[in-house]
This record gives structure tokens, sequence and C-alpha cells, in this order.
């Protein structure tokens, strides 16, 4: 009987002792939660996938009103503009006319020409288009979660809008990909100046503007400068149009991405078949 | 069995209407708008249900609930998995120590309580993810962040006290 009571006795204060230190155990487990992200852990990633497809479900309900109310807004907002707009998508629309028609000479043109070189076409491209569900946009990441159903969707692939890169598929859970923005302190591109072709690292820093780095000291950039992938690494294929010099200063170069990133509300993840680095990082990492 | 039903679940239900609340909220803040506003920069709507709830309920919001509404950031968001909860538990330890102070006092007080916490907050997680990435953050964001959390909480604090007076009753809780 004494033995049970002192074992009980011993157990309350075991008790109380977790109490005590239950905030100092839940900051250490945090901390250790980002240690394991910096090792990669798959474990974690796995563990997280399912949970992340039940949470983009609930977002998906909760869109449903905001969706009305913005759609709403977005009317009485362009019922202002609506004679101005409609002039100018003539006027555009007469150029890419024009446009289409030297596309097309310069296709038939490009084909003879590859035949007489003999050259190796890249992999024929697929696409997946995958509705946004989920945005994130703050000082600590920049990213967004597409529904995908069951298409073939894997953690590289290429996402694009109709006027250039978005970002990267970063994780697949459960019929959604998280993708990783070009804006992401994460996202890191390989890219090259169009004009002279001079490369360099693309990097998000969590703001709306990318920064361009690892850029030739003497390399010739100015501002409206148009910025394309390089293709390097091969991740991304080159020639992707990526966005637009804004400024040049002694210690960085901003670019701004061609695609308006807050008003997706489809994306296109694209399938180039070039699994570049990440394929063996990932290996490695098993 | 009607009884059963209104003796067992309606009370469990109202206990955890904080931290289903809470999540809600959480989840609006990931909501595509499709808008250019403020450069699609969102609040950090976790902090303000941490902070409402903790003051005005702390009897149903407690550490657990803490760690679940973390985990559920962890889960949808792309940043480093954990600082959030890092933060979630630094307010709440901050907000521990000072809850005495807040005691029935007007709106406004609390709402200054809000913007002085969740600044040491922010910058506590800022601090911690720039160490991580062994890179400062833009702090110019992190302040825009800030402010727009600061500008929605009397919205916010609004849903979540019709929550709490409409569908928490203390009767049998």
């Amino acid at each position: 009987m004494k033995r049970r009571r002192s074992l009980f006795l011993h157990l309350n204060h075991l008790r109380l002792l977790a109490k005590k230190f239950a905030l100092v155990i839940l900051f250490l487990a945090a901390l250790l939660l980002m240690i394991f992200n910096k090792n990669n852990s798959l474990v974690l990633e796995r563990s997280t996938g399912a949970a992340t497809g039940v949470a983009a479900s609930v977002v998906e309900v909760l869109v449903i009103p905001a969706k009305i109310l913005a759609r709403g807004y977005d009317y009485l907002a362009e019922l202002k503009s609506i004679k101005k707009d409609n002039e100018v998508l003539r006027q555009e629309n007469k150029q890419l006319r024009l446009l289409q028609d030297k596309y097309k000479a310069l296709e038939v043109e490009n084909k003879l020409l590859a035949n007489l070189l003999n050259y190796v076409p890249l992999p024929e491209v697929g696409f997946v288009s995958a509705k946004v569900v989920a945005e994130e946009s703050d000082a600590f990441a920049h990213s967004m979660l597409a529904y995908v159903a069951d298409e073939n969707v894997a953690k590289g692939d290429v996402v694009v809008a109709d006027s250039g890169v978005v970002g990267r598929v970063d994780k697949v859970a459960d019929k959604y990909a998280k993708i990783i923005l070009i804006t992401d302190i994460n996202s890191k591109i390989p890219v090259m100046v169009e004009k002279n072709r001079v490369r360099g690292i693309l990097t998000g820093d969590n703001t709306a503007m990318p920064k361009l780095i690892f850029v030739p000291l003497d390399a010739e950039i100015n501002t409206g400068d148009r910025i394309v992938t390089s293709g390097v690494s091969g991740v991304f294929p080159a020639g992707l149009p990526v966005g637009q010099v804004v400024s040049v200063s002694k210690n960085e170069i901003k670019v701004k991405p061609f695609v308006s990133l807050e008003q997706l509300e489809y994306v296109r993840i694209v399938k180039y078949g070039l699994d570049g680095l990440l394929k063996q990082q990932e290996s490695d990492v098993e | 069995m009607n009884d059963d039903f209104n003796e067992n679940v309606v009370p469990l239900f109202q206990k955890s209407l904080p931290l289903i609340s809470s999540i809600v909220v959480l989840l609006l803040a990931y909501l595509p708008i499709n808008m250019a506003l403020f450069n699609n920069m969102r609040p950090d709507l976790g902090l303000v249900c941490i902070y409402f709830w903790v003051l005005h309920r702390p009897d149903l919001f407690n550490l657990a609930s803490i760690v679940v509404l973390g985990l559920v950031d962890m889960v949808i968001s792309s940043a480093l998995p954990g600082a959030s909860l890092l933060a979630y538990l630094t307010m709440y330890l901050l907000l521990y120590n000072t809850q005495k102070f807040f005691n029935a006092k007007p709106f406004v007080v609390i709402w200054y309580g809000f913007m002085a916490l969740s600044l040491i907050t922010m910058l506590i997680k800022w601090l911690v993810v720039s160490i991580y990435y062994a890179d400062f953050l833009p702090l110019s964001v992190l302040i825009f962040t800030y402010l727009i959390g600061v500008a929605v909480y009397p919205l916010i604090s609004i849903i979540l006290a019709f929550v709490q007076n409409q569908f928490i009753q203390d009767e049998g809780l």
C-alpha cells in the first residue's frame, strides 16, 4: 500500500515537472523541426504531405465566399475602364496577328534549318493546368498551393503562367502541389540576360522583386533588360521569360517578374523531362 | 439519447470552438484573393487568434491548442517548419506573463498590447529565420506584414468575440 502510494506520488511529481517544463520542451521541439528541415528530412516531408491535403481542402471551401466578394470588386473596377481596355485590346490584337504570321514563317524556317543541322530536339513537353487554392506571401515565405488531382506532378517540375516563370514544385501532397515562387527566399534559378547571354542566379528574398546574383563584375546590365532562364543545372529549360531588370546598383540588381504573382488563378505545371540536379540531390538524400 | 448528446457533445464542441475558429481564421490568410492589394502581403492571423483567446478564454485555449495551430500553419505554409510554432509559443509566453495587466482594460489598451507583443514575437521569428538562412530577411516586408496584422486585429477580434458570445456558454463547461 505504501509502495503504491509512493509510486503515485512519483508519477504525480513527474507529471507536474512535465507541465512545468512543457513550454521549454515545446520550444526545443520547434527548434528541432528547423534542424530536421536543414537536413532535408524526408520523414518530415512525407508526414506533412497528407495533412497539407486536408488543410488545402478546407481552404478551398473557405475560398468560395471570398471569391464571390473579389469577383464583385473586380466587376465594379473593370466597369470603369472597359471602353478604354477594348480599344487597347483591338490594337494589341492587330499587332499579335502580324506577329503570328511572322512566327509561322520562322517556325517553318527553323524546322528546315534544324533538319539541315541534324539537331536533336529537347524532350517533348507535357503540362498540367492547376488551380491555385492557397497563396502565401509575407516576410517568411512566398508560395502557393495548387490542385493537381491525380496528375503526374513531381518535385522540381517547372511552373509557368502566360507571361513567364512562376516557380517550381516543392512538394506534392495528396492531390495538391506546393509551389515555391521565384520571389521566395528558397528559390534560386539559373538565368541569363537575353541580349548578351550574361549568366547569373536569380534569387528570391521574400520581396516582390528577386535579385540577380553571381553576375560577372564587368557585365553590362541595364534597366529594362529581359531576363530568361539559362538552362544551366538542367531543371529549367533555357529561354523561358522570367522578368525585367528594374534597378541596377553597386550592390544589387533587382528584377521584376513578368508574371503578376498575386493575380494567378491557374498555373501550368510543365514537365520538360529535365530532372537535372534535383533528382540527383534527392537520391543523395535517400 | 438527445440528452446525452446535449450533455457530452455540445460542451465538447464549445470547448474546442476557440481552436476551430482559430484554425479557420488562420486559413483565411491563405485565401487567393486575386487582387494586387498591398503587394499581396498577408498578416499572421495565428498571432491574432492566440492573443485574443489566451487573453479572453485561457481556460479553453491552452498550450495544446497553440501546438495544434502551429502545426496547421506548418502544414500549409512553405516557411521554415517550426518557425510559426516558435512564434506562437513566444506569444503565449509573453502573454502568460503580462495577462494580469490586460484584465478588464478597454479595447484600445488591449490593441496596444497586441501591437507590442506581436512586434516582439515577429522580431524574434525574423531573427531565428534569418540566422537559419544566414541572411537577413527584408525588414521592410516584416514591418508591413506586422502593420497589416495590427490593422486587422479589431476586425478579427470582433469575429472571435462573436464566436465567444454566441456559441460558448459557461454553464456545463
